[in-house]
């Protein structure tokens, strides 16, 4: 059931101070798998420090390109991102889910379209795997492109943009926002909020002539972006989003179980049925759940967020008695029924006989 | 996130309430997940169950056009479902375990009251608890619950969640689509005497019971429901559009 395919590092280019553009190989058997439609991201897994960390970046690369290619933009203190920037290299291998993510509209080689896109910073990634594509795709469509960045040093991508508005010209224009560096235009400079917008729409973009609108960048600016083009008449369907931000909290760190704790009585003897097979196994009272216990045991049970809210896990306890951490998905009427979360149940007795079956 | 000096960093929940918009499982908190994927499975099972009930009611059409119009509302409804299944797959749901999870035809006694209450393992509307008892049944029931799925629809349509909105909007025409089957149908039933008497008992049995589906009034989710974005109307406010809806499209085939 694993999601999870190897990718072959083939290129890591550093393309600011502090991003990096990482190309990748499937393996040949796999290559279906990581077709990807423009604007999609891939999610990646790696252990640091014995823990998985999942993280997800958008595809920079055209489809016509027939490259997996990711801009990985180091983020202060963070984890994976910083390991990219510092330590990923060619002949490296790297596990991902193939491609996910709706940023994105089908092309059609007949269409005259006017995009308009929107990126804060990293957000360039998948605005940038559009733009490519449809120029490329779309020969009588066209995009605007409004970047908003810190400082021209920042700036992802620079050159590859300027080369795309020399290849396509008349049909590819940028509009860069600069928060620092003032420029001649007093519009390009600051960030990109409602004032800004009301500019734009005044001077430079008739709002009418667009059918739809990429944004990707940091809150406040998809917030401010999402208002102005409601308010310039573009309905729901017409604005497309792709967002960055982590809604998990950071590492939690699991409570480490000590051989000493597992003295007589602080042991259980779990009995899991799981697709009509029942296995029978000991398992500490403490510091593992039921799930996990189960998954250490080689059956493969389904679960997901393991963080007691979607409800994949649910077993039903058949005998003795578990706690439950956390529940935000069971109802209470499903709880008095004997189920519970798995991954946030741990066993209160010496023996406990659950189900995942019924 | 922050993109460093761009712009200060912003809380999701805050991001939520000022009508942000989630674009993957990654920035979805927890208590989002739990409600969005409680939402998913409700629509999920709900056509599920309505797409087994309307299976039945092939058979009662009396006619070609009927039976091509029930076999395409049962066909459509198993794919409306396939479809937000998909959505929930991205959250690690288990769809091959999920669809065989229940039996989507099961149903209680015809003289069952079980009032907005969820019964059973799965997370129908308690209206696809009830059984179509004939043709006349299934173009009223068809009619009130294509008019109910059509209020949802302009909740579901603007949730905060974008892929699924945007799964929602593919749904809602051909959802809309089956209702007005239902209208057609309704018209052609009460043209006869005992098709209108059919139709008036009918529509006295399935009106309470879809009214229902609005769920209570001042519901205590709607609150952290609102401030997430996957909600706007409230139950009252959905439910006085339906029965404004009903009370149109009842009238002039004289079953208000
Ligand atoms: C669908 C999707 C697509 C994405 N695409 C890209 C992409 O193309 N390029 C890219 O660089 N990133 C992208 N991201 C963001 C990326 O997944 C990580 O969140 C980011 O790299 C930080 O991970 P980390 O492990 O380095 O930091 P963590 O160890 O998770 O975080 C460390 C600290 O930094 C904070 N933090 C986390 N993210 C940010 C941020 N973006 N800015 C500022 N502070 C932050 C955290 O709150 C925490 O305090 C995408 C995210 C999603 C959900
Ligand atoms: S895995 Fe999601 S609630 Fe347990």
């Amino acid at each position: 059931m694993s999601r999870f395919h190897p990718l072959k590092v083939t290129e890591v280019r550093r393309e600011t101070r502090d991003a990096v553009v990482v190309t990748l190989a499937p393996r040949e058997e796999d290559r279906a798998l990581f077709d990807f439609m423009q604007g999609q991201y891939l999610t990646f897994r790696r252990a640091f420090d014995g823990e998985e960390l999942r993280r997800s970046y958008s595809i920079c690369a055209g489809r016509h390109e027939g490259v997996l290619k990711v801009g990985i933009k180091r983020v202060e203190g963070g984890a994976f991102s910083t390991w990219a920037n510092e330590n990923l290299a060619p002949g490296d291998e790297i596990e991902a889910m193939p491609p996910m993510g709706k940023f994105f509209t089908p092309v059609d080689p007949a269409a005259e379209k006017h995009y308009l896109g929107f990126a804060g910073g990293s957000g360039i990634t998948p605005v940038l795997s559009i733009i490519k594509t449809v120029l490329a795709d779309e020969p009588a469509s066209r995009f605007t492109l409004v970047y908003a960045n810190r400082a021209v040093g920042t700036i992802m991508f620079r050159e590859e943009l300027e080369d795309l508005k020399n290849t396509y010209l008349g049909r590819f224009s940028v509009i860069h926002v600069l928060e620092t560096e003032a420029q001649e235009i007093d519009l390009f400079t600051g960030r990109v909020d409602a004032a800004k917008m009301k500019a734009l729409f005044a001077g430079w973009i008739d709002p009418k002539s667009v059918d739809t609108a990429f944004i990707c960048g940091p809150e406040p600016m998809m917030l401010a972006i999402a208002a102005s083009l409601r308010e310039h008449g573009l309905s729901e369907g017409q604005i497309k989003f792709e967002l960055f931000a982590s809604g998990q909290p950071g590492r939690a760190k699991a409570k480490p179980v000590s051989k000493a704790d597992l003295a007589a009585g602080d042991a259980t003897t779990a009995t899991v049925t799981l697709d009509g097979t029942t296995r029978s196994f000991a398992m500490p009272r403490q510091g593992q759940s039921i799930l996990d216990a189960v998954i250490g045991n080689a059956l493969d049970a389904p679960y997901s967020c393991k963080a007691g809210v979607c409800s994949t896990c649910r077993c039903k306890v058949i005998e003795g008695e578990v706690e439950m951490l956390t529940n935000h998905a069971l109802e209470d009427y499903e709880v008095r029924a004997g189920y519970v979360l798995s991954c946030q149940s741990f066993p209160l007795t010496d023996k406990v006989v659950v189900t995942f079956d019924e | 996130m922050s993109e460093g000096a761009l712009a200060g960093a912003m809380d999701i929940e805050d991001y939520l309430a000022q009508g942000g918009v989630l674009t993957s499982p990654a920035n979805v908190p927890a208590r989002y997940r739990g409600e969005l994927l409680r939402l998913m499975a409700s629509f999920v099972d709900s056509e599920l169950a309505a797409s087994a009930g309307f299976a039945a009611s092939i058979n009662f059409a009396p006619g070609i056009k009927e039976r091509i119009a029930a076999s395409r509302i049962t066909l459509e409804k198993a794919d409306h479902a396939e479809r937000v299944l998909a959505v929930m797959a991205e959250f690690g749901t288990d769809t091959a375990r999920y669809q065989r999870q229940h039996d989507w035809a099961a149903r209680v006694a015809r003289d069952a009251d079980l009032g907005a209450v969820r019964t059973g393992g799965d997370m129908r509307l308690s209206v696809f608890h009830y059984p179509i008892d004939g043709w006349a049944d299934a173009v009223v029931m068809n009619v009130l619950m294509g008019l109910a799925t059509g209020v949802q629809m302009t909740e579901l349509t603007r949730l905060s969640y974008a892929p699924l909105a945007e799964v929602f909007r593919g749904i809602a025409p051909r959802e809309a689509r089956h209702a007005a089957l239902g209208v057609e149908g309704l018209e052609r039933l009460v043209a006869d005497q005992a098709g209108r008497a059919a139709a008036v008992a009918a529509v006295a049995y399935w009106r309470p019971r879809v009214a229902a589906t609005f769920g209570v009034a001042g519901s205590a989710r709607h609150g952290m429901l609102a401030r997430f974005g996957l909600r706007h109307a409230t139950n009252a406010e959905l439910l006085a559009r339906w029965q404004a809806m009903v009370a149109e499209t009842l009238g002039p085939a004289g079953l208000n």
